[in-house]
């Protein structure tokens, strides 16, 4: 009974087996199981494929990506606001603490890494051993040698291949002086190569040359087109694409005249051009600079008609360049930008790479006139949740910013998948950083600024002096003066600590007014560290250098949070750098005088003030006689001084020019 | 956006804030015109003296009609139906108010009521004081908001360069007149308003002349695209492409990521045999040797002895198959050579 159960079941398997894997090796299985088969929807056969019931449908198996795995992962992890970019993680002593010391960082770790390229490729022999498996080859040492060294055409292409300008350039006439015809062919992919490097070198490491122009100025570069010149005047037959590359050669390296010229050979020979030629020309057009405006727009205008009229396809590159090169037009640009930008959408050429629209976009942020702004508002809608894929090299965002709500809305756009990535280098990322979190201080609540301080800083920018001065503003207008003195923390920590004007920022807003007395200790905390700032920077400078300002309020500082002996003693640092104290300050420490009731230390304050030929002297010596009990003395010392003041007015004007 | 209300004459009026008003009786279509122009040069003449902001608003004739307007009904035989024109472009201004009204009339508006008062076959007298009662009252409306409510500068910009969306033919309106009052709710009008703005203005964007150099049959048919190697200029412009998006790696998994394109991490998940492809030949030519071995002959020590290579062969993981089938043709070779001592000791080969 139970046997048969068990088989019946076996049997049922064997059929769920067939049911869902559908081959044919299991039918031998079924056959010995057919006879507990009780349904009968499943038919009888053998070897051949079930029929009758359900198709069985195999998915298709899915492929991969080999990296799709690591980005899953990737994508469950964000930015640690509290924690350094990960790109600074190795040893915490180094961990950089401002913007230069953070590129001097990546620097260091890049150019370490080219050294080490370097001698792995100068002493080849010596890194030969291989345990990778499988092999890793960008590890290998690499062969930068020619390797062929006969007189011959694969010489000739190994050099091309090796980017060796010089070497294929001699070993080019060495082939002609032998006799030997170059092939079409071979000639092109020279002058590929002297075109795109203009006969010099191709620098290996250009990894920090951040401005990334390879482009030469339009005077230095005469003599050093020769060679290719003269190239391509030896090729015997030229095909279009000679005359391509040889115009795009002439635009990068700014011949432009030249450039139109041989375009006009081109048309004479009756050869049609390309469109990176004719991209190459929009742009000669565009830089030429004897032309006005509205000239050059009419050439380029007539360009691209040659360009449909030759059934050449514009790509996006050609509206990219156009709408660069309008951008340049300034005002007169704008509404062939926009006809442009038209155009383009309606021939649908693909999805935008943000070029056209951060030229339009720029086009309205350098003409605020009336109709950009709305521009700007369309086209933040119109890319605002897309994502997009590099399609131009300067495809990098650079913004700046409007209102508050288009900031937000660019953010936004920064971080919707991967475009963060279109920031740019370093310099434009703490750019963009410093602008939005400046109009963040200028226009938003001081809640949210400084959710944003958290929440930026410094883990994605370093803040400048100026931003941070901003920030204290932006503090100061929402009455939050208790953050100052970690404000002034963290400006000690990003390297801010010897900027004198955001110190007097700090000290004069932390001394404008009274306030209750422990957030007075806390100021008075921030003026003394201040304080040894300036000592510090005093004992490496030879000429120290307080400024006035910052004396007056340390002083005020002391003494309103009761402080008096390091007060009395800024005022003698006063006498020392020749500053003149203010007449508010005076007042307060006549006041303190009074508080601790001590006419020695009233008369101090006078005496000061005579010192420095002050004109409150005389109020202050009043308020002393009329306060103080003071002795016959000392009265008559006060009158002396009073009198003395009122003569030496000459002198004294001296002294004060002095002081300051 | 019409709305329409019913009123105590249960009249059904019209009204609405834009210029192109349809209404089912047409009365003094021609007065109208001139009314509703009169009116516009008097504003475009206000807009260039005092160039603030209700004057550019007023300038304007938006289709938006995010207001929510309330009327209210007038004195009871009133029917200034001219006014409401008036009233309708003068009330375009939302709570975002003026910003400077010194004086609280000026007198083109007090001309052009009298000139409308004129026009009318009411009683002039009354209609002039009421329109002008009207426009003091909306001017001390949009000061109370002006103080209240804070624009943004930037809408500003938007408005005051808002495209005109005239209608070519201006259909006449003899709506009757209402008080007509905002809502006190001007942010959401604004934030509605802009809103409605960005959408007219990005279809403005989009619409409009374009270049027509270019045909879009011309473009998109597929030319036949030859096979090239990418030149140096393909391949330096997209290095360059790529470095646009090269930014410091975030975390250790984008670390990992940039090692996996080099070929410097294994690809995940784990593939043992990631790289080595063993000529292509499968599981059972390792194993399964004996085919090489018909040339041996078939019982005999040498067939032991062959079979014990080949068993030996099959588990050994070192060698290729190609290695494995030269093993046992080395052995036949060798064989071959000792035929001789084979015979000796009477073992068949061959």
């Amino acid at each position: 009974m139970a046997a048969a159960a068990t088989s019946r079941w076996l049997g049922f398997r064997c059929r769920l087996c067939l049911k869902l894997r559908g081959q044919r090796y299991y039918f031998r299985t079924f056959i010995f199981c057919r006879f507990y088969s009780g349904s009968a929807t499943l038919p009888k056969v053998e070897g051949t494929n079930i029929t009758g019931i359900e198709e069985v449908v195999i998915p298709r198996k899915k492929t991969w990506d080999k990296v799709a795995v690591l980005q899953a992962l990737a994508s469950t992890v964000s930015r640690d606001p509290t924690a350094a970019p990960y790109a600074f993680q190795d040893d915490p002593y180094l961990i950089p603490a401002s913007s230069m010391e953070s590129r001097l960082f990546l620097l260091a770790k890049k150019s370490g890494e080219n050294a080490a390229k370097f001698i792995i490729n100068l002493h080849p022999k010596y890194f030969q051993k291989d345990i990778a498996e499988p092999h890793i080859p960008c590890l290998m040492p690499e062969y930068f040698e020619p390797q062929i060294e006969d007189i011959s055409e694969a010489a000739l292409k190994e050099r091309i291949k090796l980017k060796k300008v010089k070497a294929s350039v001699d070993m080019f006439d060495q082939l002609l002086q032998a006799g030997t015809t170059v092939s079409l062919e071979t000639s092109n992919s020279l002058l590929d190569l002297l075109c795109y490097y203009g006969d010099r070198e191709p620098s290996t490491d250009n990894h920090f040359q951040q401005s990334g122009k390879s482009e030469e100025l339009f005077t230095s570069n005469q003599q050093a087109k020769n060679n290719a010149e003269r190239i391509f005047a030896l090729i015997p037959e030229k095909n279009s694409y000679s005359y391509c590359t040889m115009i795009r050669g002439m635009v990068k390296h700014r011949a432009l005249v030249q450039a139109l010229n041989l375009y006009a050979e081109l048309l004479n020979n009756r050869l049609k051009a390309d469109v990176y030629t004719f991209n190459a020309l929009i742009e000669a057009t565009a830089l030429n600079m004897n032309e006005k405006s509205e000239d050059k727009w009419n050439n380029i205008l007539e360009l691209l008609k040659q360009m449909a009229a030759q059934k050449v396809k514009p790509n996006l590159q050609t509206f990219n360049t156009i709408l660069k090169c309008l951008r340049r037009f300034q005002a007169f640009g704008r509404l062939p930008a926009l006809q442009t930008f038209r155009e383009m959408k309606a021939i649908g050429i693909g999805e935008y790479g943000t070029t056209d629209k951060t030229s339009l976009l720029s086009h309205s942020a350098e003409n605020p006139s009336k109709g950009s702004s709305r521009i700007i508002y369309d086209i933040m809608n119109e890319i605002t949740g897309q994502k997009f894929t590099p399609k131009d090299p300067d495809d990098g965002m650079h913004r700046n910013c409007l209102d508050l709500e288009l900031a937000y809305q660019v953010h936004g756009l920064l971080n919707t998948g991967d475009n963060w990535k279109f920031i740019g280098p370093d310099h434009r990322r703490n750019f963009y950083y410093s602008k939005f979190f400046s109009l963040l201080c200028l226009m938003e609540q001081i809640d949210v600024t400084l959710k944003w301080y958290k929440d930026l800083v410094p883990s994605v920018f370093f803040p400048r002096s100026q931003t941070l001065i901003d920030l204290l503003q932006a503090l100061d207008v929402a009455n939050r003066l208790e953050v100052i003195p970690q404000i002034w923390k963290d400006s000690k920590e990003y390297g801010h600590t010897f900027r004198s004007d955001l110190k007097e920022e700090i000290l004069m807003l932390m001394a404008r007014d009274q306030h209750p007395p422990e957030l007075q200790v806390a100021f008075a905390d921030c003026a003394a560290d201040i304080k040894s700032t300036y000592e510090s920077q005093d004992a490496r400078q030879t000429a120290p250098d307080w400024p006035a300002n910052s004396l007056n309020c340390i002083a005020v500082l002391f003494l309103r949070a009761g402080r008096t002996q390091e007060a009395w003693k800024m005022l003698g640092l006063f006498r020392k750098h020749n500053k003149i104290p203010g007449n508010k300050l005076l007042n307060e420490f006549m006041d303190s005088a009074k508080a601790s009731n001590s006419p020695a230390q009233a008369i101090e304050v006078v005496k000061l003030a005579g010192a420095f030929s002050l004109p409150i002297c005389e109020g202050l010596t009043q308020r002393v006689m009329a306060d103080f009990a003071i002795s016959q003395e000392q009265k008559e010392a006060l009158g002396n001084l009073t009198s003395l003041t009122s003569d030496s007015d000459s002198d004294s004007d001296s002294d004060i020019s002095e002081g300051i | 956006m019409l709305c329409q209300r019913k009123t105590k004459n249960n009249v059904q009026r019209y009204f609405g804030t834009n210029n192109t008003i349809c209404s089912k009786k047409d009365e003094q279509p021609a007065s109208m015109h001139e009314i509703s122009k009169e009116t516009e040069s008097q504003e475009s003449v206000k807009e260039n003296t005092k160039k603030d902001l209700l004057g550019i608003i007023k300038g304007m004739k938006i289709e938006l009609s995010t207001v929510n307007v309330q009327t209210t009904k007038p004195s009871s035989t009133r029917q200034l139906k001219s006014v409401e024109a008036t009233i309708n472009k003068l009330q375009k201004a939302p709570g975002d108010a003026p910003k400077k009204r010194t004086k609280s009339l000026s007198p083109e508006l007090v001309a052009a009521a009298s000139a409308i008062a004129d026009f009318l076959p009411f009683d002039k007298q009354t209609t002039k004081s009421e329109l002008l009662r009207q426009l003091q009252q909306h001017e001390e409306v949009s000061k109370a908001q002006k103080n209240g409510g804070r624009a943004k500068i930037s809408v500003s910009n938007i408005i005051s360069d808002m495209k005109v969306a005239k209608s070519a033919t201006i259909r006449v309106s003899t709506r009757p007149v209402h008080q007509i009052q905002f809502d006190e709710g001007s942010d959401d009008y604004m934030s509605q308003k802009t809103s409605d703005v960005k959408k007219s203005l990005r279809k403005n964007m989009l619409k409009g002349k374009r270049l027509n150099i270019f045909d879009l049959k011309a473009v998109t048919e597929e030319t036949s695209e030859t096979e090239t190697t990418p030149s140096l200029w393909d391949i330096e412009f997209a290095k360059q492409l790529a470095a646009v998006n090269e930014q410091p790696l975030q975390n250790g998994f984008a670390e990992m990521i940039q090692w996996t394109k080099d070929g410097k991490l294994w690809e995940f998940p784990i593939n043992n045999e990631a790289g080595f492809d063993d000529e292509g030949s499968e599981f059972h030519e390792h194993i399964f040797l004996d085919i090489h071995l018909k040339d041996f002959p078939k019982q005999g020590p040498i067939r032991h002895f062959m079979e014990l290579v080949t068993c030996g062969l099959s588990k050994n993981p070192y060698l290729s198959v190609k290695q494995k089938i030269e093993h046992i043709e080395w052995f036949r070779n060798y064989f071959n050579e000792k035929q001789d001592i084979l015979k000796e000791n009477g073992i068949e080969f061959n």
